[in-house]
């Protein structure tokens, strides 16, 4: 089964995710911060991440860099962010992320864009 | 076994005052090409009540991590208005990280910050408006709740309502209840905000 | 009284609000445990119900109230070789990095903090001399610091009950220890081979002179800490970490909940987190 880390400082919208998902088929896991979702990327695989910008001591801008630059297998990113800018669109794909959306997502919105990039369960 | 040795004297205080650690001193310090020396300079400023001011200049330009870490923490703990007011600048700031930083220095201020409360969260940049319902996650403050129902009662923007709608459901009584229904119907059309009041009007009641 | 009860809504919220400030997340079958506690605390402050009881522990200016659910939702207890994976990870993998990167043949530096009663920093020994290879090529110093001079001294006296040995295979028991007592005491060699000294880690005088370390174990400490003294803490260490120096902490702690100033690092015994060379 695939699973997704849904990496979100936002209880509600880690269960959000997690019930689209579930609901979907993916197996799911989270984290509240970059650090955590590191932590738990170095000690499991997951086919994707779905990645907050604003969160407390590692944003996901740094959550990302730190992971495309680690020996492991990469998977694909979305990145999530309350902030339509062009300029946060940019820097996200910068840093490595594979897709931008603007919060709030749509459950067929996210659920279209996750079997693009992955595939279905 | 004698590999393992005894340590002579490595703990001592020699490293203690290597430069002048009064005021001036300390500023100057701050200004060092040595990352290690502004750290230092940055954390003996906390027993200085006036240093704000300096500490947030540096924090503007500052590029070591470490260093910014420090300079918040001793913010913090200088917590006057100064220093209040020069973090809220640093909200606006295009630097996610900083940001991010002085939204979790602010949280640690709950008799600082109380007052200005109501002018960040009626702020014109829906952002600051976010970053004020972000610190409120962990200020440990009684108002709370009340400034959390005035966001979803009269903000317009979805992700500043979203943003208040997760913590209401942490800490939303019955008091809540009224403005978590209205905001359903301002935001009809949202999924997340229908899920996420749902979920709050869930807890509010079986509790 | 009225009997105070803890509804499924009451648990979720406490759970998530618990995992999002200490990294220690509740499985629903550890429900009835959880509840318990909070009960317990409940009745203790004479709050009337949970609600009231969890608006406290969330405004309460202080955070005291938070630090007690802390204490009792988690258990600190030292004994000989508790966390044995991490100092497995030290003589496995960290070691053989640091010995790697090294340019000189100083000591290398290893600070053991809290010392508590000494378990943490004698285990660190017995495990060096035991399972490292290189223990011969290279010196060691060991520093352990606790902020209770009475424990202090306990450490140096290194006089152990039979449960706080028990998890030692027998032979390091015999090798290392002679019978005192009711318990064993720990042999003098090992006893001369760490320095203890009183520091407290959030006086930056006191922390001031503590440099150039090359790993730092402060296990199950600062889960007890406030947010700043926590941050506080961070900075301290890394301060007193070389670069590219470790820091462990206890297994059911986690940096992301302390400080972003270490990178993550997984070695195959685990996560520890490393002061990077640059900070940028």
């Amino acid at each position: 089964m695939k699973r997704i880390l849904i990496i979100d400082d936002a209880a509600t919208v880690r269960l959000y995710h997690r019930n689209i998902l579930e609901g979907a088929g993916y197996e799911v896991d989270e984290a509240v911060n970059g650090i955590e979702a590191l932590e738990k990327a170095l000690l499991t695989t997951f086919d994707m991440y779905i990645v907050d910008i604003n969160m407390p001591k590692l944003d996901g801008y740094g959550f990302l860099r730190e992971i495309r630059s680690q020996e492991i297998a990469q998977a694909p990113a979305i990145m999530v962010s309350t902030e339509a800018e062009t300029g946060d669109q940019q820097l996200a794909y910068g840093a490595g992320a594979n897709l931008y959306l603007v919060k709030p997502v749509k459950p067929d919105g996210l659920l279209t864009y996750v079997r693009l990039l992955i595939g279905g369960v | 076994m004698p590999i393992i040795k005894q340590v002579d004297s490595e703990i001592n205080d020699t490293e203690k005052r290597l430069n002048a650690r009064d005021f001036p001193g300390l500023l100057e310090q701050l200004e060092s090409n040595d990352p290690s020396a502004r750290r230092w300079a940055a954390r003996d400023l906390a027993t200085h009540s006036e240093a704000a001011k300096a500490l947030v200049q540096r924090l503007k330009r500052e590029d070591d991590k470490s260093v910014g870490e420090a300079i918040l923490t001793t913010l913090t703990k200088l917590a006057d208005p100064v220093a209040v007011a020069c973090l809220v600048e640093c909200l606006r700031s295009e630097d996610v990280a900083l940001r991010n930083e002085v939204i979790e220095a602010m949280k640690n201020l709950p008799n600082e910050v109380a007052p200005i409360m109501g002018s960040l969260l009626t702020d014109t940049d829906p952002d600051v408006r976010i970053f004020a319902v972000n610190i409120l996650e962990s200020l440990r403050h009684p108002q709370v709740e009340t400034w959390l129902m005035e966001v979803i009662k009269n903000d317009t923007h979805v992700n500043v309502c979203a943003t208040a709608l997760d913590l209401l459901g942490e800490v939303g009584t019955l008091a809540s209840l009224d403005a978590l229904q209205n905001l359903k119907l301002k935001f009809s059309d949202q999924p997340y905000i229908i899920f996420a009041a749902d979920l709050a009007i869930k807890r509010i009641s079986e509790a | 009284m009225a009997d105070i009860s803890i509804s499924e809504q009451d648990f979720l919220i406490f759970r998530e609000y618990f995992y999002r400030k200490t990294g220690i997340h509740f499985e629903t079958n550890k429900r009835y445990f959880v509840d318990k506690r909070l009960v317990e605390r409940i009745k203790e402050t004479g709050a009337t119900s949970f609600q009231n009881y969890f608006r406290m522990v969330r405004f309460e200016a202080s955070g005291t109230e938070f630090q007690s659910l802390v204490n009792i939702m988690t258990v600190n207890e030292s004994y000989f070789f508790r966390e044995e994976y991490q100092f497995k990870c030290l003589v496995n993998s960290m070691l053989s990095e640091i010995t790697k990167n090294k340019t000189d043949k100083a000591p290398i530096r290893i600070w053991s903090v809290p010392s508590s009663s000494g378990e943490e920093a004698y285990s660190i020994v017995i495990y060096l001399l035991e399972h490292w290879p290189d223990i011969d090529k290279w010196d060691i110093e060991i520093i352990s610091s606790d902020i209770d001079t009475d424990i202090l001294n306990r450490a140096r006296q290194g006089i152990y009950s039979p449960r706080s040995v028990q998890h030692l295979p027998p032979e390091l028991l015999k090798k290392y220890f002679k019978p005192s007592g009711a318990g064993y005491q720990i042999c003098d060699d090992l006893r001369q081979a760490v320095e203890f000294t009183r520091v407290n880690l959030m006086d930056v005088d006191d922390v001031r002179a503590y440099r150039g370390f090359d790993v730092i174990f402060c296990r199950n400490l600062l889960i007890y800490f406030d947010d700043v003294s926590r941050r506080q803490a961070a900075e301290t260490f890394f301060d007193a970490l070389k670069p590219n120096g470790f820091v462990c902490l206890g297994h059911s702690e986690s940096m992301s909940r302390i400080s972003s100033l270490f990178k993550v690092r997984k070695f195959p015994e685990g996560i520890v987190y490393q002061k990077p060379e640059v900070n940028k």
